[in-house]
């Protein structure tokens, strides 16, 4: 008994895979369509669930409080004797100044990031050789350490000097100590490292100034409290902490970001008019190949059953193929369809070799949205054709 | 073959595809991603950075954990955001204290 109902069911699936053959021009392009869609937005679920997830990965070190000044809305240099003004709030295990900034190439077209630091009082700054092939920049030698990026941008051909404007437009020159390793391009493609000292000539800032401070805490379960004390003590900053920088990288590739949203409103756009069309009624066509199956014999619940089948292997097909192409997208061809709109005008494309992240609960999200719908969409027209008399549909 | 034969191996061709992508995520990227955790850590920590090196048009997409949300619209009064990038980033919520 068991066996007949599922030898039924095959016979009826040989049957409604038949069937879809036959008019196989507007199966297939169903089907593609579909699948495109189901495409687009399980590359854009990959890709941002991806990058959120390196983000979370490797800012795990990133400074656990950063307090920059502000200045009617705008952030301006931060004065060192504010360093003094955290005096006497506990916890606070090292502060460090930090002079940073952006660099437009006006030959290349490039924004460079450079960043300046006194090495000894960083966590971790005595191993950053580690990650440099060659040297750190030595401190008040004119030496720079490059990311690969600004390496190929500034097109040294051997050459292990290079010079940049200050702002009164007088040559800044330096010496390249070393290069990043490729492994770290994520973060360093467009840094220039330097000596504080270096920093502050190529940006002018005195030497009372600096871009921001790093403040490290002995216990990160007060580093709450502490930026708490810190922003009613320099009510004129903007106290960051690590939880927070965090926390930006969890909201800002979402399903809210406008790009994800035309994405999405494309891919519902597309969907229902497909559903539309396949609701709105069957075609002459099949209205008759049901009134020979229902005169042959055939029951409402067998024809029921076989447009089931129909459209489970139409969007079974269309998801498995549009998930596939999706990964395949993210892992070799690093997002290349997003890359231009991710980058927008940068001169600098830092490789996105990620390893793409996609959870069951995005897979079941983007089932729900397109197969079952699809399902649903065509039993409505199947059950309408499944109950037309006989007589009445072959006429 | 029967059609459903034929269905039954298009779609276990695609299953054995999406196999082989798992594995080689697993045995090629992803210990390489684990040999360079290190490293980025030591960057990370060692010149105290913040954000991602993916879009470098634009400050606020540059660093957006640095920087202010009204920073797309700061060139002027009544300045709308212009940075193709803009479009891929939404707005974070709550950052400051």
């Amino acid at each position: 008994m068991k066996n007949r109902a599922i030898e039924k069911h095959f016979n009826l699936l040989d049957y409604a895979l038949s069937s879809l053959w036959r008019r196989k021009l507007k199966n297939m392009g169903i089907i593609t369509v579909f699948a495109v869609v189901i495409f687009l937005v399980a590359s854009f679920q990959i890709l941002t669930s991806s990058l959120t997830e390196t983000a979370e990965r490797m800012l795990a070190q990133t400074p656990e409080i950063v307090i920059q000044k502000m200045s009617a809305g705008r952030q301006e240099s931060i004065p060192l004797a504010y360093l003094d003004r955290l005096d006497g709030i506990f916890g606070i295990r090292a502060a460090v100044p930090r002079v940073w900034g952006y660099y437009f190439d006006e030959t290349s077209g490039a924004n460079y990031t450079v960043m300046a630091a006194d090495r000894s009082l960083m966590p971790e700054g005595k191993n950053l050789e580690m990650a440099i092939e060659g040297d750190f920049p030595a401190a008040g030698q004119g030496e720079a350490a490059l990311g690969r990026e600004v390496a190929a941008n500034l097109k040294l051909a051997g050459r292990r000097t290079f010079s940049l404007f200050r702002p009164d437009l007088s040559l800044k020159s330096f010496r390249v100590s070393g290069i990043f390793a490729e492994s770290t391009d994520l973060l360093t493609a467009d840094l220039i490292v330097t000596g504080l000292d270096e920093g502050r000539d190529l940006f002018a800032i005195p030497e009372n100034l600096a871009t921001d401070l790093l403040l490290y805490v002995a216990n990160p379960g007060e580093i709450s409290t502490i930026a708490k004390k810190i922003a009613a003590r320099l009510p004129d900053t903007r106290v960051l902490t690590r939880p927070q920088i965090h926390k930006t990288y969890k909201v800002v590739f979402g399903w809210r970001s406008g790009f994800a949203s035309i994405c999405l409103l494309t891919a519902l756009a597309a969907f229902a008019i497909l559903a539309w069309d396949k609701a709105s009624g069957l075609s002459a066509e099949e209205k008759r190949e049901i009134g020979i199956l229902k005169i042959l014999g055939w029951q409402t619940a067998d024809i029921l059953v076989l447009r089931f089948w129909e459209s489970l292997a139409v969007s079974g097909l269309a998801f498995l193929g549009g998930c596939t192409a999706a990964y395949l997208h993210i892992l070799f061809l690093e997002g290349s369809l997003f890359r231009p709109v991710l980058l927008g005008w940068s001169v600098i494309h830092p490789s996105l070799k990620i390893v793409p992240v996609f959870a069951a609960g995005d897979l079941l999200l983007i089932f729900t949205l397109s197969v079952l719908p699809y399902l649903a969409a065509t039993v409505i027209p199947a059950w309408r054709g499944s109950t037309i008399p006989p007589d009445a549909a072959i006429k | 073959m029967r059609p459903a034969q034929i269905l039954a191996l298009v779609i276990f061709l695609l299953l054995t595809l999406d196999a082989a992508l798992y594995c080689h995520v697993r045995l090629e990227r992803l210990p390489r991603q684990r040999s360079a955790a290190d490293l980025n850590d030591i960057v990370t920590a060692g010149l105290g950075l913040t954000d991602l090196c993916l879009a470098t048009e634009a400050r606020y997409t540059r660093h957006p954990a640095v920087s202010d949300p009204m920073a797309p619209f700061m060139d002027h009064p009544g300045a709308i955001e212009h940075f193709p990038t803009g479009s891929f980033w939404a707005v974070p919520k709550d950052r400051y204290l």
